[in-house]
């Protein structure tokens, strides 16, 4: 029983866990919290949809377009509307990307309706694993490959590439970096078509276990940024694990303390925990020079 | 830019001498005129916009001048509006008492909000709120025999001196509190604690070393921002004369913040003129037949990216440039 609910928690975390990474990337990059990112993945996601349906691509042609497109979305939202924002207040940025957010909802609702639409994956017949007695849907086992995959590459890229060090640099201080010949407005497109492309991934992994409509994302993107806190913005590796344990608490909490109140006993658990840790169980307290 | 240059701009009047006034008195006479010129829903869409504005000018407070972000204050306005409906329907408490109870109760419930975000920032902070409005918006759902839950609550209009307001009477009773609301903001942004305040959105550090307490002031935000929250809410539960635990949800919470943001940060002009925004906008949209949506959504963009310090400080600078 308790396995079979964590199991089935940690298949709801990995939901979270994958925008999540989406989020944190442009986060720690910009300091903009994207609330336009479930949006993103939701129209990649569609995107996806059309060119198995109506293109008539195979799965293993269509997926890698679409993630292609959500790079170039990405880097295009960045242009337009985060571009002319750099250098003014953070939450004037973050308003504009929930009007994205409105944008791209009722864009997507023109072209493709509000009807509900079943995504396939090439992982959705297939028997699932049997740990002991419990069985673990291959669809959950993907999405924490993935997700785990995406973690290790980006932390990679952004320790151990000349691109990624300047990311680095330009988030930590941007005066700085512009002086050492790091451009900010491109640093930050950088992040945002990184964000694009992991959202992508995200939306097409999420959308089978989920039904495919435009408010794909509203729900996990608020869930993903909770988890994230719980983790540690700060480290990639935190968002990831917080978020999955952001499914479970959320599964034994519906399950052996109250359904009724599932939801807020999971955020008194959130807010209990930043009382402790006020940067996230994996953050760390960035010392501040006066 | 500096906490310094912040409080110079918050002393200093923004308009020739004279200009200020004779602008804010054509205002007040244009509002107290509103209801002999506007029909039921006009004056129904201008008197929600007070009641927004009320929140923003009291969020306005909290996110503007103390740099705090909440995400909670949905959930204010709820304890106001239910607190405030169940002190004069059940208890019988007259209308003007019970809103300023509900609004002290809520003001509680703010400074209760504010401990555990003493140590939080940015987006943690966010987050925390938001969980604090979820919890509250939980509390005021299955509390039902307080409440009675999802059946929501019914409410008659409310007996002031044996006068019963309809319509207009409520208008110009918001018009007042709004009135009142905004001479507050403008007493405690320009005085020590918006001051204060300033300060410590640029550096807690800072603040300390000038021996500002900044807990002790972040609460202080917290609660008045509340108490503004809550007799708005008050005031919303009468206007719309049936209340229900989902009016009060994460997505208005965020609305608000929009409003604040897209009338200007630590104005308190902007406070209802980005209400007003949030308000009349989509009013006047909901003719375009297709997609009210994703003009409204543009709109907001657009002015974020052509005036990222909000519509206000658009309207002060066309104000100094005459």
């Amino acid at each position: 029983m308790i396995a079979n609910l964590i199991v089935g928690g940690l298949a709801a975390g990995c939901l979270y866990a994958m925008v999540g990474i989406a989020i944190v990337v442009v986060l720690n990059i910009t300091d903009i919290a994207n609330f336009a990112q479930g949006e993103m993945a939701m129209v990649t996601t569609f995107f996806a949809y059309w060119l198995l349906n109506s293109v008539g691509l195979t799965w293993w042609q269509a997926v890698p377009i679409a993630i292609l497109f959500g790079l170039v979305q990405g880097v295009i939202i960045q242009q337009v509307v985060i571009r002319p924002l750099i250098g003014s207040p953070v939450l004037s940025a973050i308003i504009a990307t929930l009007g994205l957010n409105i944008v791209l909802n009722s864009v997507a609702g023109l072209i493709w309706g509000h009807q509900t639409y079943t995504f396939p994956s090439p992982f959705a017949f297939s028997a699932p694993f049997m740990i002991g007695s419990v069985p673990v849907p291959v669809d959950a086992v993907v999405s924490i490959m993935a997700g785990l995959a995406i973690v290790v590459a980006m932390t990679w890229f952004l320790r151990f590439t000349w691109i990624g060090l300047g990311l680095r640099a330009a988030s930590q201080n941007p005066t700085v970096a512009r002086m050492m010949g790091v451009s900010i407005s491109r640093s930050s497109a950088i992040a945002w078509g990184l964000g694009g492309l992991i959202g992508g991934i995200a939306g097409i992994l999420v959308a089978p276990s989920l039904f495919l409509d435009t408010n794909l994302m509203s729900a996990l993107l608020i869930k993903a940024f909770a988890g994230g806190v719980l983790g540690g913005l700060h480290s990639m590796i935190g968002v990831f694990l917080g978020c999955l344990a952001l499914g479970v608490a959320e599964n034994l909490v519906g399950a052996y303390v109250s359904p009724a109140f599932g939801e807020a006993i999971t955020f008194i658990i959130i807010i209990a925990v930043l009382i402790v840790r006020p940067e996230g169980v994996f953050g760390r307290v960035k010392v501040r020079k006066v | 830019m500096s906490a310094a240059a912040d409080i110079e701009r918050a002393q200093r009047q923004a308009l020739p001498f004279g200009t200020g006034p004779i602008l804010l008195g054509v205002c007040v006479a244009a509002a107290c005129a509103a209801p002999f010129v506007l029909n039921g829903y006009g004056l129904y869409v201008l008197n929600l916009t007070g009641v927004f504005a009320l929140v923003a000018l009291g969020l306005n407070l909290l996110t503007g001048y103390a740099g705090q972000i909440s995400l909670c204050h949905a959930a204010f306005f709820g304890v106001g509006a239910y607190a405030t409906a169940i002190l004069t329907q059940t208890a019988g408490v007259p209308y003007l008492l019970s809103l300023l109870v509900g609004g002290l109760l809520t003001a509680c419930v703010g400074a209760v909000v504010a401990v555990p975000a003493m140590r939080l920032k940015s987006l943690y902070l966010a987050i925390a709120t938001l969980g604090f409005g979820v919890v509250l918006q939980k509390i005021i759902f299955e509390w039902r025999s307080l409440t009675n839950g999802g059946g929501g609550l019914a409410l008659s209009p409310p007996v002031i001196g044996g006068y019963e307001l309809r319509a207009t009477g409520l208008y110009y009773l918001t018009l007042a509190v709004v009135t009142l609301g905004v001479w507050g903001a403008w007493n405690v942004s320009r005085g020590r604690t918006g001051r204060a305040l300033l300060i410590i959105k640029e550096s807690e550090i800072a603040a300390g070393a000038l021996g500002i307490p900044a807990a002790r002031y972040k609460v202080i935000a917290f609660a008045i921002s509340a108490f503004y929250a809550a007799v708005a809410g008050g005031l919303f539960a009468y206007l719309v004369r049936y209340i229900h635990p989902e009016n009060f949800s994460v997505g208005l919470s965020i609305a608000f913040l929009s409003m604040v943001v897209i009338g200007g940060l630590g104005t308190i002009g902007g406070s209802i003129v980005g209400a007003a925004f949030y308000v009349i906008v989509p009013e006047l949209l909901r003719g375009i037949k297709d997609a009210p949506g994703l003009v409204f959504g543009l709109l907001l963009v657009i002015v974020m990216v052509l005036m990222p310090k909000g519509l206000w400080g658009l309207a002060r600078r066309i104000g100094r440039r005459a």
